[in-house]
């Protein structure tokens, strides 16, 4: 059971990347060959449009017998044909890009989860024993793919001779969109099961009641604030090893609002633009000036409830394009149009708590011009190149400290410097409706504003 | 007589219109005589066409500025017929542009009405010949002053007419209309304005011999309606005198949050200092407002303004707390063309030509308009008859709610290269985001041919 305990450390963790033996990930898991025709088949059939709802409509947890199998049923009619779509993807790419040995890898990877369900193919799920394996399934590939990002940033580096700027952001928009979706179709299922009941019997262990606030993966009461104050200490405590002084974050607003989220997508999307802050902030020569963080929950009013009710009049996928007017005039270069695989994304439930919008103030200095213009780029960093040879050489001197910092939901090290944040950040906000958008004062500092919308009240 | 069909007029001009000089007037006079409403009667397009074959020639600031910084009779004479061949090309160009929207949408009386007013000052503009002496150039002004004049009422008017030609005209192509025709009028009335203040300047220094020889404005910082060292702190400060004393008046003992201007208080810029008033006090109103009817206490917090220099450009941040900006309007916060609140849009508009003549007349009683507060002697005074229609739209008391200060601050700050961005934290408060250019030495950013063929 030791694959379990690990994916179960694997869904509990905050930040720090989670890495088992990759001995263990064979052990007890069957494949089956994967064939072109296979891909081909499962990648023909359009992408399911799923809702959060579809995700939450087991059950409450602790999850029954019969709701578990209902959620791992789900799970596997709709997991490998998103596989399928994403190794068409890759296959699209320029053979000297994929032939890349990190680019080569991700695209094995994604070849062997879809060999560990393919035994499932015309199967259905019946039995907890059989759900048991399947949860391996789902955690086997949690951890393969935990840092696809930061290995297919180093190949796309190297590979950056043999392919333009804007096709990377093509592919990676898409991909990386599609991957938070995969992840947590696959987190969620994982998390029902340790929440269940035939789970809780097994082990003997008695979840606590600190967990009642949470559906699989799916935080209903998470209060921004404390993942600000979080991202706060662990941020400035590198920057006090690297710098020698850490910035203040001074929060305003309403820092007791709770919205329903995931955890760790925010973790990671904060994490990224305190960096930014801080390390600007530093540079600038003014760390003496606090970080002002404004955290202001969207009224649930009259509005709002009419908006509501003309969404699910309308059907689920009204909400997205509403959500883009979160952030209003997104900064031009932020191009906030959903790309082609926006079908890919989940939708939020129909009655999508109203939401909070984060704005970060820091007196950083601002942004040139010139960076602005690339602030959305995929590998795009202000960080020097030196840095940049380190990672793309084999040899790393071990994770610097700001590098474990992007491990976590990106999974994987050495993500610092690479130039993922902005977008990733932007790809994990939005996956709900919600956004960042950019404001620079060059010459003084930088807004950022986070919007999220809340994933949705279950009934 | 109306004439209607398509009959080809020898001289057009004198269909709906009974001479050019009242607003809006004959045109409701000519169609309370007949309910039906009919679009423009047809002309012959080939003088037209001619017009709209010429290439605009876009100016910058800065070259307004160096042209009118040594004035002599030569220069004046060349600006005098830079315009003479600029504000007939450009309004061809607009009047094409409206032939081209479907024929439903020329029946509407505004638009109609627009339609009949930029025809007349083309027909009047075609025709001046070339500018030789000092006396051709005051003939000329006069034919500019009285356009300046007679146009007032096109924005309320375009405004209307765009609400309500919804039906047969999608609202991305009215934005489009809207920000192309209004692009254009800041650009012929910059041409405009600014040719008829350097020929008050170039008469005011011959008229005082012991002046300058160089003939330079008497206050340096200012060369026709540009004004080089425009403030960016004085300015504000002005804008928030005026928005607060709106707001008393039109909401009674309420507390009125107060504007708190803190960053780089030193900066200047070069700029028409009626245009950044207008959007400044827009974005001041807006913010004052959504304090005030709040109604949340009886101290309300300030409205913070920063001003941001960098070697390049100039950003103003005004942010408040005024609850954000309702989510159903969030979409169409930059439209001129739909929007939950249209009727009442409409229904306010209709007040707008009145207020504008109302303000005309003021400016012929009292010569000092407030938007002259900065300049230590007197500027210019053709520039207040001109700057009349913005600064009517300015003082609009703040019930009368357009639906329009947005979008159109934005194309004021994007006139001059510039840009406007508006974020807004819903249930909190709002930041807006203006950034103007330091140089004055991008083009004016006009809609051409191509993008308007290209819809």
């Amino acid at each position: 059971m030791l694959i379990l305990a690990a994916a179960r450390a694997a869904t509990r963790r905050h930040g720090g990347a989670h890495l088992v033996g990759r001995a263990n990930k064979k052990r007890g898991i069957q494949t089956a060959t994967v064939t072109d025709g296979a891909i081909q088949q499962l990648a023909s059939k359009p992408l399911h449009a799923l809702t959060l709802a579809d995700l939450c409509s087991h059950g409450r947890p602790p999850l029954s017998t019969e709701q578990l199998l209902k959620s791992a049923n789900f799970t596997l009619s709709i997991l490998p044909s998103r596989l399928a779509h994403r190794i068409q993807s890759l296959r699209a790419l320029p053979y000297i890009v994929v032939a890349n040995p990190n680019v080569s890898q991700i695209h094995n990877n994604y070849v062997h989860s879809l060999s560990t369900l393919l035994p499932y193919a015309e199967r259905h799920i019946e039995t907890l024993q059989d759900e048991i394996k399947f949860t391996e399934v789902m955690a086997d590939l949690v951890e393969t793919h935990s840092n696809t990002i930061a290995v297919l940033a180093r190949g796309f580096l190297e590979a950056r001779k043999y392919i333009s700027a804007e096709q990377i952001t093509r592919f990676l928009d898409e991909h990386l969109r599609a991957r938070i979706g995969t992840r947590l179709i696959a987190e969620q299922h994982i998390a029902l099961h340790f929440s269940s009941k035939a789970h809780a019997e097994l082990s003997d262990h008695h979840e606590t009641t600190e967990q009642s606030s949470y559906i699989g993966v799916i935080d209903t009461a998470l209060k921004p604030a404390e993942i600000i104050r979080r991202c706060e200490a662990t941020v400035g405590e590198i920057c006090e090893l690297k710098y020698g002084v850490r910035p203040t974050v001074v929060l305003s607003g309403d820092p007791e609002t709770t919205i329903a989220h995931i955890p760790m997508h925010l973790e990671y999307i904060l994490t990224e633009l305190l960096k930014n802050s801080f390390r600007a902030t530093i540079e600038a020569g003014m760390e003496k000036e606090p970080i002002d963080i404004t955290i202001a929950p969207a009224p649930e009013n009259e509005d709002w409830r009419a908006e509501q009710k003309r969404a699910m009049e309308k059907g689920s996928s009204a909400i997205n394009s509403v959500a883009d007017h979160d952030t209003s005039t997104a900064d031009a270069a932020s191009n906030t149009k959903l790309p082609p695989g926006a079908s890919a994304n989940i939708q939020p439930l129909d009655c999508s708590s109203p939401g909070v919008t984060i704005r970060i103030r820091d007196r950083g200095g601002g942004i040139s011009p010139e960076n602005h213009t690339k602030l959305w780029e995929y590998g795009f960093t202000t960080f020097n190149e030196d840095e940049i040879n380190d990672k793309t050489s084999g040899t790393d001197a071990g994770p610097s400290a700001l590098d474990m910092l992007s491990a976590g939901a990106a999974g994987g090290s050495s993500l610092a410097g690479l130039g993922y944040g902005l977008p990733l950040g932007r790809a994990y906000a939005g996956y709900f409706g919600g956004g960042i958008a950019v404001q620079s004062l060059f010459g003084w500092g930088t807004d950022v504003y986070l919007s999220l919308r809340g994933v949705g009240k279950i009934n | 007589m109306r004439v209607t069909g398509w009959a080809p007029v020898a001289s057009p001009g004198l269909l709906m219109l009974r001479g050019p000089h009242r607003k809006g007037n004959a045109v409701a006079a000519a169609t309370s005589r007949s309910p039906q409403y009919v679009a423009p009667p047809w002309r012959p397009s080939s003088i037209l066409d001619e017009w709209v074959q010429r290439e605009v020639r876009p100016i910058s600031l800065r070259q307004l500025t160096f042209f009118g910084r040594t004035l002599t009779q030569d220069r004046l004479i060349q600006g005098a017929n830079y315009a003479r061949l600029e504000l007939p090309t450009r309004i061809a160009h607009r009047l094409r542009n409206m032939q081209t929207l479907p024929y439903s949408a020329l029946k509407n009386r505004h638009i109609a009405h627009v339609y009949e007013l930029y025809y007349t000052a083309f027909e009047r503009f075609r025709k001046v010949p070339e500018v030789r002496t000092l006396e051709d150039n005051d003939k000329y002004c006069e034919v500019l002053v009285q356009c300046l004049q007679e146009h007032l009422s096109v924005i309320p008017s375009l405004g209307m007419g765009v609400l309500e030609i919804q039906d047969s005209v999608s609202s991305e192509e009215c934005d489009r209309f809207m920000t192309t025709l209004l692009r254009s009028r800041i650009s012929r009335r910059v041409i405009a304005e600014q040719h008829l203040a350097l020929t008050e300047t170039f008469h005011s220094a011959w008229h005082f011999p012991n002046a300058k020889k160089s003939a330079m404005a008497p206050e340096d910082d200012f060369v026709g309606e540009i004004f080089l060292k425009c403030s960016a702190k004085e300015i504000i400060e002005t804008c928030a005198a005026t928005a607060t004393e709106l707001m008393s008046k039109a909401y009674g003992p309420v507390a009125i949050p107060r504007v708190a201007i803190k960053g780089h208080l030193d900066t200047t810029f070069p700029y028409i200092p009626s245009h950044i008033e207008y959007i400044i006090g827009e974005l001041l109103r807006n913010s004052m407002q959504g304090v005030i009817e709040q109604r949340q206490s009886s101290s309300p917090k300030p409205i913070e303004v920063l001003i941001c220099e960098a070697a390049q450009s100039v950003i103003i941040r005004v942010s408040d707390q005024g609850g954000g900006i309702d989510r159903a309007i969030l979409p169409y916060l930059w439209s001129f063309a739909k929007g939950p609140r249209r009727n009442m849009r409409l229904q306010n508009l209709e007040q707008v030509p009145k207020l504008a003549g109302t303000m005309q007349e003021l400016r012929w009683a009292d010569s000092t308009g407030p938007d002259r507060s900065h300049s230590p002697g007197s500027g210019p005074s053709s520039g207040e008859k001109s700057g009349s229609s913005l600064t009517a739209l300015s003082s609009r008391p703040p019930d009368l709610r357009l639906g329009m200060g947005l979008p159109m601050s934005k194309i004021y700050a994007e006139y001059w290269a510039g840009s406007l961005e508006v974020h807004s934290l819903e249930g909190y408060g709002v930041d807006a985001f203006l950034q103007i250019s330091k140089l004055g030495n991008r083009n004016e950013v006009l809609s051409t041919r191509a993008t308007m063929d290209a819809v």
